[in-house]
């Protein structure tokens, strides 16, 4: 189960290395907000698991738990909400480094 | 565990840069809200290896508190607000 949550925990961490690369490395506010919101919730969401299953079911993993919930749920709802807003004020692609 | 860690503190490193260079506002609310996901998983991490259960309830507190700041913020700019 150790070997589990680390190789769960190596996956997420390559996965936020690579979409924090990937933030800087693009050149517009809609593609960076496509690699934070879908890179960030894969490897968050895999780090949490693998810090879940790394020491077995202990007391402390509900919280663990929650806190991987309230993730999920949340980062989809503020990647919409800054899309939307950077739409409403008319915001054109491509005008920004 | 240390290492990966000091991974998740290296990942930072671009993030922060972005947020302190970003030429529209959207990029620092972006940057803003993806680093401080980050240090929410550091801080569970952190957690976890010193075996300290106190310092989630930190974290869930943090997380929540960045969630309505980031939301707030975001109809702000969405209404006009800032410098235009």
């Amino acid at each position: 189960m150790t070997i589990v949550g680390f190789v769960l925990m190596g996956l997420g961490i390559a996965f936020t290395v690579i979409g924090s690369v990937g933030m800087v490395r693009f050149h517009d506010v809609y593609s960076r907000l496509q690699a934070s919101g879908v890179s960030d919730n894969a490897g968050l969401g895999l780090i949490l698991l693998g810090a879940v299953l790394h020491g077995g079911w202990q007391a402390h993993d509900a919280p663990l738990l929650l806190l991987l919930v309230l993730i999920l749920l949340t980062n989809p709802i503020v990647t919409h909400s800054i899309a939307r807003s950077a739409f409403v004020q008319q915001h054109q692609e491509g005008d920004d480094t | 565990m240390q290492i990966l860690e000091l991974l998740l503190f290296l990942s930072l490193a671009p993030v922060l840069w972005l947020l302190w260079r970003g030429p529209t506002p959207w990029d620092r609310l972006l940057a803003y809200n993806s680093s401080s996901n980050r240090v929410v998983v550091a801080v569970c991490l952190i957690a976890v290896s010193t075996r300290e259960p106190l310092l989630l309830d930190v974290a869930i507190g943090y997380a929540a508190l960045s969630f309505l700041g980031v939301v707030i913020i975001s109809r702000f700019l969405e209404r006009g607000g800032g410098h235009r």
